[in-house]
């Protein structure tokens, strides 16, 4: 086989395999190929939190480690357990948590490798809205040309507004981009958005 | 000297990653109160004051304030100090840590400081005198997506003012502000720009342990911060990316980023409780004793009383 053809069939290998693992490509599709496990954990969340406010994720690139925050009315309580530790149940328990699905929850949560899930809190005409913030760490974003990026989902209780580039818009002023946690969301569908950032909460 | 500069524009950026992000918007009800004899002004004082004003007109130096939700802020910050929230994403943590310690020990100054610049866009404070720039007076009441500081203007008219007038050595490179600034350098506190604040702003002693690059020497930490809480109020400047992580990087910049008023801090056996306002409410935090050391740059802090402060 003659060096040149060798050559020109490794550069497309190579290339192909920077931009197969690109979060270009992880867009739309990652969520409508797991809208199912992605929805479900973003519908048990917000009956939960809607019951006790609090925030879970994992701090370690294992998903072993689960970080709790438990909101009250006096006082903000920020934990860390290992995901089997007794630990973790007990606590849930005294802070009259539904112990037995947050568990599973946190389970759905490392079987699909979201790293962070929580309320968001924003405005719209001086009125308080929440979206529910979710972050995955998809393994096609842990490849070794990867970039170290988190795929960051935003449930929103209404229809947004989008540009012609379906970027998400603020509602009131609609040629302005708004940004969530410093980011640009781009459209799912008319509720779901999505980006792609270097941190997960 | 351009490699030199950009070597600096580098580390600069790394600190960028930093400061101060959190989420919090709760409004939380059990507030500290200090004895009255401590105070500069009492709470009773600032409700009396601010509840005789009914109505403010416009004013002609902030054009995107809405009075009436100026002055329901201000209300909002005498009536409950705790919650307020220097912005989700900004870098005005350590202005805000400042102004907490303002409300619990002035807030009558604080109202009428607040209130005068809002009226004649400068005032006298202190050792500070604030003339802020067109481009502040302009975004005080626009900034949007920092959670409920969108819709207090008295606290971003306050923020930015703060970032305006203060300089420190992170704010070289951006001193005028644009758009977006409240984000980056512009606003970044260094430790020792946020001790000068203090000391030109508040009626205490200020006394400062530590720096941006170095651990305070102060032997067991816990012991030193215990004693400090006995005769004042205590900021920790610390390392909150170790606390609350962003990302899954292993190796990170053992850098302070972040403004935290110490409420209580308690141990049993070898786990150390602390509990700390920032950000709208007070947060309960587990810590082992080497953690706690890990994460401290700088400990500051404020007393009445001369003696207490030595």
């Amino acid at each position: 086989m003659p060096t040149r053809l060798i050559h020109t069939i490794l550069l497309v290998t190579l290339v192909s395999g920077i931009f197969s693992c690109s979060p270009k490509n992880i867009s739309t599709k990652y969520y409508y190929q797991n809208e199912k496990v992605l929805d479900r954990i973003e519908e048990t969340y917000k009956e939960l939190s809607r019951q006790t406010p609090f925030t879970v994720g994992f701090t370690d690139k294992d998903f072993k480690i689960v970080a709790l925050e438990i909101i009250t009315d006096t006082l903000s309580y920020i934990y860390e357990f290992e995901i089997n530790e007794p630990r973790l149940t007990d606590t849930l328990r005294a802070y009259h948590l539904n112990a037995a699905k947050i568990t599973r929850l946190i389970q759905q949560m490392q079987g699909i490798r979201c790293t962070w899930i929580k309320n968001y809190d924003y405005y719209v005409d001086e009125k308080k809205n929440t979206l529910i913030f979710m972050s995955i760490k998809p393994v096609a974003l842990n490849a070794p040309f990867a970039y170290k990026k988190y795929y960051t989902l935003t449930y929103f209780q209404q229809p947004q507004y989008f540009d012609s580039e379906g970027r998400l818009l603020d509602k009131r002023k609609r040629r302005r981009l708004r940004k969530i946690n410093g980011e640009i969301f781009k459209r799912i569908n008319d509720k779901v958005c999505y980006t792609i950032s270097g941190k997960f909460r | 000297m351009k490699v030199r500069r950009t070597v600096v524009k580098r580390i600069l950026f790394l600190l960028v990653i930093c400061f101060c992000i959190s989420s919090k918007t709760i409004a939380f009800i059990n507030d500290t109160v200090l004895p009255v004899a401590t105070v500069s002004s009492t709470r009773q004082q600032a409700i009396a004051f601010i509840d005789s004003i009914k109505q403010l007109d416009s004013s002609a130096y902030w054009p995107n304030i809405k009075p009436s939700l100026f002055l329901q802020n201000l209300k909002t910050s005498i009536y409950q100090p705790i919650s307020i929230y220097p912005g989700n994403g900004t870098n005005f943590c350590g202005y805000g840590a400042l102004t907490y310690l303002f409300l619990q020990d002035d807030p009558l100054g604080y109202a009428k400081l607040l209130l005068q610049l809002y009226k004649e866009g400068e005032a006298r404070f202190g050792n500070a005198s604030f003339t802020p720039s067109a481009a502040i007076k302009k975004e005080a009441g626009r900034l949007k997506y920092k959670g409920v500081l969108d819709i207090r203007p008295a606290e971003q008219m306050w923020y930015l003012c703060l970032a305006d007038h203060y300089k420190g050595y992170l704010n070289i490179f951006n001193l005028r502000y644009n758009p977006g600034d409240e984000d980056r350098f512009w606003a970044s506190v260094n430790y020792a720009k946020f001790n000068r604040m203090a000391r030109g702003l508040l009626r205490y002693k200020v006394k400062a342990k530590g720096a941006d690059w170095l651990h305070p020497n102060v032997g067991n930490m816990y012991e030193y911060i215990s004693g400090q809480l006995t005769t004042g109020r205590v900021v920790l400047f610390i390392n909150n990316r170790i606390v609350h992580k962003k990302n899954h990087v292993k190796i990170k910049l053992a850098l302070p980023t972040h403004f935290i008023v110490v409420e209580k801090i308690s141990k049993q056996d070898d786990l150390i409780t602390l509990v700390y306002w920032d950000y709208g409410g007070k947060t309960l935090l587990q810590l082992s004793p080497s953690f706690l050391r890990r994460i401290i740059f700088g400990i500051t802090h404020f007393s009445k009383n001369e003696s207490d402060a030595n």
